[in-house]
């Protein structure tokens, strides 16, 4: 039990990383990107084209690219209406694009790096020094994120540019430039998880979308406003995933997770009454 | 006088410029018969795409070695590209025969495909050459059986003599990981099947999602249910090598089997030193152990810059070689009813691949476990076992 808890934990620290542009762009614009799991695709994709450090340094790079053609688009959607969903949907059109320029580029091959040959044991259990550092790097990040949200001048401007646009710019404050620098931040964090997946599991080609729901799934189930839930989703969908691996069978593995999820969503009511941007 | 000389050149030669002209059409025919339209609905993007590249690229070495001639006849080829989406793959199908007017058809690329584009090549005659191992895709439940042959091993051809290997080999104590698709669940139900008659017991199966990215649970599950051996059902490549380091990680050290899914040069390199010692069963083994004939479709594929990555390509000659063999039986006007007919006639064809290729009224199955061979890896290559 402790062990698939544990082994749960690491891999959802990874979904929380996915979940946080998700939340952080929710945050300013009230609306979601689903193009982070192609951010995360690139990432990998290029860091495993070129070796070395520059890989990793070149791969967050190919992210932020991503990110930038999505701020682009989401700038040209803003001048001709006002609806998130529009936003959303673009960022589905780009994920796709990504994904088929990956497959253009690269082809099929799967892309994965091994960082860590030895693993070390505690208490009986072997740990690849890979997972530690994916928890590590997550809490860290999700820590930062929180701290820039609550705490910061510009966390509150985010913040305001999501509850009331206008008013936002009433203030002076520059909406679409913090809307577009979430973003872009966004494809930096996407980046960043691609990277730990592409060390510890790596993907293919096809996972893009695959990420994108799941992060988005660790960010909805308690709540996508802060970045301390959003750490908790990731990290209740791992255990959850990793329980259900080891008690059950067959195809019932992969539905306890989905069956959780709605159950938290009908019934939880973490969240409820919060709205997005709302003060703590 | 100059005038009077052009007249009688240009008397002169207007007969042999209308006798030539009356004779080109003639000339056609000797060289050749009427051109031919075969369309290949391939998988070349979502994530069959795996073997519908190899697949393209094997048929354009073919086109290009044989100068776009079959049976002294122009065979053109129209490709589409059907994303591994089965409403695509109908589509494709109707498109290819309505518009291009096509005789026959390989493909559609995965075995969901073929079944959505059954019933539009029955509709419209024209027989599709699919594949893929999916065993549904020739039952003879099917209405339209008579229009669907398959290029590949099915799914369960070779799965009794590596099933056989793992009992010999002392396991009877079996664990299965499947991918979450038809491919991944018909296997892991048809080691249950062979369980009783061979003797071993499934002590444990784990389905797992394409992108998993985390498998130590089910390693551990595994581990704690006391297998002796893992069977993987798996075509993604990623995945498998991602189990690999779930086995790595979690210390679970048994032997380790693969079906042919994993037979791919993309595992391999994932899997790195990893994968040492798996065994895999494999559809020919064009990459590293080329028999005599594999080794003829291997220089074709080296001839146009390809390299020979698996067994997408030795499905997709297998499909070149079936059309070529019919057409080289049938006189006259082509048609699909042709095509279909003759195929069932074809057994023991010229082919460029490992096994026999041999279809009949009642197989439409061309191609059995003597196209597969058990493989280990072993220094970054699968090695053929000794048949």
């Amino acid at each position: 039990m402790f062990e698939y808890v544990f082994r749960g934990l690491l891999n959802g620290s990874v979904y929380a990383l996915l979940a946080l542009p998700m939340t952080l762009f929710f945050t300013t614009a009230a609306t979601v990107d689903f193009a982070i799991g192609a951010y995360a695709l690139l990432a990998a994709a290029v860091a495993t084209a070129i070796p070395g450090p520059l890989g990793i340094a070149a791969g967050l790079a190919s992210a932020l690219a991503g990110s930038l053609v999505m701020a682009v688009i989401f700038i040209l959607l803003k001048r001709t209406g006002s609806e998130g969903i529009r936003v959303a949907l673009a960022s589905f059109g780009l994920s796709l694009a990504i994904a088929s320029l990956v497959l253009i580029v690269w082809g099929t091959k799967p892309f994965v790096r091994q960082t860590f040959t030895t693993m070390f044991e505690v208490g009986g259990l072997r740990v690849n020094p890979q997972g530690l550092l994916n928890v590590a790097i997550s809490l860290l990040l999700v820590g930062a994120t929180w701290l820039v949200i609550q705490r910061t001048q510009l966390g509150r401007m985010m913040r305001a540019a999501a509850v009331n646009a206008a008013g936002a710019e009433l203030a002076a404050i520059p909406v679409i430039g913090v809307q577009c620098g979430t973003l872009v931040a966004g494809g930096l964090l996407g980046g960043i998880a691609g990277l730990l997946i592409l060390h510890s599991s790596g993907m293919d080609f096809t996972a893009s979308l695959g990420l994108t729901f799941i992060g988005f799934a660790a960010a909805i189930i308690f709540g996508i406003q802060s970045p301390t839930r959003c750490l908790a989703g990731g990290l209740a969908i791992g255990v959850i995933e990793a329980l259900s691996a080891g008690y059950t069978s067959g195809m019932v593995t992969s539905m306890v997770p989905s069956l959780f999820m709605l159950l938290v969503l009908m019934f939880g009511q973490l969240g409820t009454g919060r709205f997005s941007g709302d003060r703590p | 006088m100059q005038i009077t000389t052009r007249r009688a050149l240009a008397r002169r030669l207007l007969p042999v410029l209308a006798a030539a002209c009356a004779l080109l059409p003639q000339l056609g025919h000797a060289q050749g018969k009427p051109a031919v339209k075969i369309g290949a609905v391939l998988s070349m993007s979502g994530p069959a795409a795996v073997f519908g590249i190899p697949e393209r690229d094997s048929l354009n070495a073919l086109i290009k070695e044989y100068g776009g001639m079959m049976d002294a006849r122009k065979v053109d080829f129209v490709f589409c590209d059907d994303k591994t989406n089965p409403t695509e793959a109908a589509r494709c199908v109707t498109q290819l025969i309505n518009d291009e007017k096509v005789v026959a058809i390989i493909g559609p690329g995965t075995g969901g495909g073929i079944l959505a584009a059954g019933p539009v090549a029955q509709r419209l005659s024209v027989p599709l050459l699919g594949p893929a191992g999916t065993v549904a895709i020739t039952d003879k439940n099917n209405a339209f059986y008579p229009w669907v042959f398959r290029i590949a091993p099915n799914d369960t051809a070779g799965m009794e003599s590596l099933w056989k290997q793992i009992v010999r080999n002392g396991a009877k104590k079996v664990a299965i990981v499947y991918q979450e698709d038809a491919y991944g669940k018909f296997g892991a139900e048809f080691a249950q099947k062979l369980s009783k008659d061979l003797g071993f017991t499934i002590v444990e199966t784990a389905g797992v999602p394409y992108t998993a990215t985390d498998l130590t649970s089910q390693v551990t599950k595994f581990r704690n249910a006391g297998a002796e051996a893992i069977f993987m059902q798996l075509s993604v490549t990623s995945l498998g090598a991602s189990f690999l380091k779930a086995v790595n990680e979690v210390g679970f050290k048994v032997p380790l089997y693969a079906n042919s899914g994993l037979a791919q040069r993309g595992f391999i390199d994932a899997a790195g030193p990893l994968g040492e010692g798996v065994r895999v069963l494999s559809i020919g083994n064009i990459p590293y152990d080329p028999t005599p004939t594999e080794q003829k479709l291997n220089a074709i594929l080296a001839k146009s810059g390809f390299k020979p990555n698996g067994w997408g390509e030795i499905l997709a000659a297998n499909g070149f070689m079936t059309i070529k063999a019919a057409l080289n039986q049938i006189t006259g006007p082509v048609t699909g009813e042709k095509m279909r007919d003759t195929i069932e006639t074809l057994c023991g064809f010229e082919t460029i691949t490992m096994g026999k290729g041999c279809f009949s009224k009642d197989n439409h199955d061309g191609w059995a476990a003597d196209a597969t061979i058990l493989t280990t890896i072993r220094g970054g290559q699968f090695r053929s076992d000794a048949k």
